[in-house]
């Protein structure tokens, strides 16, 4: 999973501790997800989108389409 | 266990202050041990016993500690387990299988000795699991 919480966190010029402290998690928990080595679960997910008062899509994207099925990737691209 | 991210300095204190007292006990019952007589043999038991209580409150604490983890820090100490489980089935399996065999010197291989891998096998799943997330 894609995510733009380094992007985020730089427009608002918080550290990760900042961040983590924010959301009630630690500094490598907020490291592990910026990198990518860690997806969220959904709570943390909402509060991480809500401290930039943002929504979850606006902050997560799958990765290439992930957990989308054949029928529902044609129907994105409006094929039949 | 890894230091609790924070954790009050209450919690902190029992952190340290458990383990010292379960090395104390363990040291006072060994003592003990060799000065006691073999007969009575209940202030042998207290004293090879002694160390139980400390631990008993030691491994509580980490229980508790957990639940004031991260999510992150519960998914590294739960693969930590997922490691360490089975090194320690595979290990008393094979200790109980070479039981068959041979007789193993129990003055390398008694309970006392054994049980000392299973924290060791957890620190190997934590240094396997942080390497994935750091």
């Amino acid at each position: 999973m894609k995510n733009r919480l380094r992007v985020l966190r730089a427009e608002r010029q918080w550290s990760q501790a900042e961040l983590a402290e924010r959301v009630g998690v630690s500094r490598q928990a907020i490291n592990a997800v910026e990198t990518g080595k860690y997806d969220p679960s959904l709570p943390l997910a909402f509060k991480l989108a809500g401290v930039f008062g943002r929504t979850i899509e606006e902050v997560f994207q799958p990765d290439h389409d992930a957990g989308l099925s054949p029928n529902q990737e044609s129907l994105e691209r409006g094929e039949q | 266990m890894t230091a609790i991210p924070n954790a009050p300095r209450r919690a902190r204190w029992a952190e340290s202050v458990f383990p010292a007292l379960f090395a104390l006990s363990y040291v006072v019952g060994r003592v003990a041990l060799d000065k006691l007589p073999l007969d009575p043999a209940w202030p042998r038991l207290v004293a090879a016993l002694l160390p139980v209580a400390p631990a008993g409150l030691m491994l509580w604490k980490m229980i508790n500690g957990v639940r004031r983890l991260d999510e992150l820090h519960r998914r590294v100490h739960l693969e930590a387990l997922v490691v360490a489980f089975p090194l320690a089935i595979l290990l008393l399996m094979t200790l109980g299988l070479l039981e068959l065999a041979i007789d193993l010197p129990t003055e390398d291989w008694s309970y006392r000795h054994v049980w000392v891998y299973l924290p060791f096998f957890y620190f190997v799943g934590l240094a396997i699991a942080w390497r994935r997330y750091k």
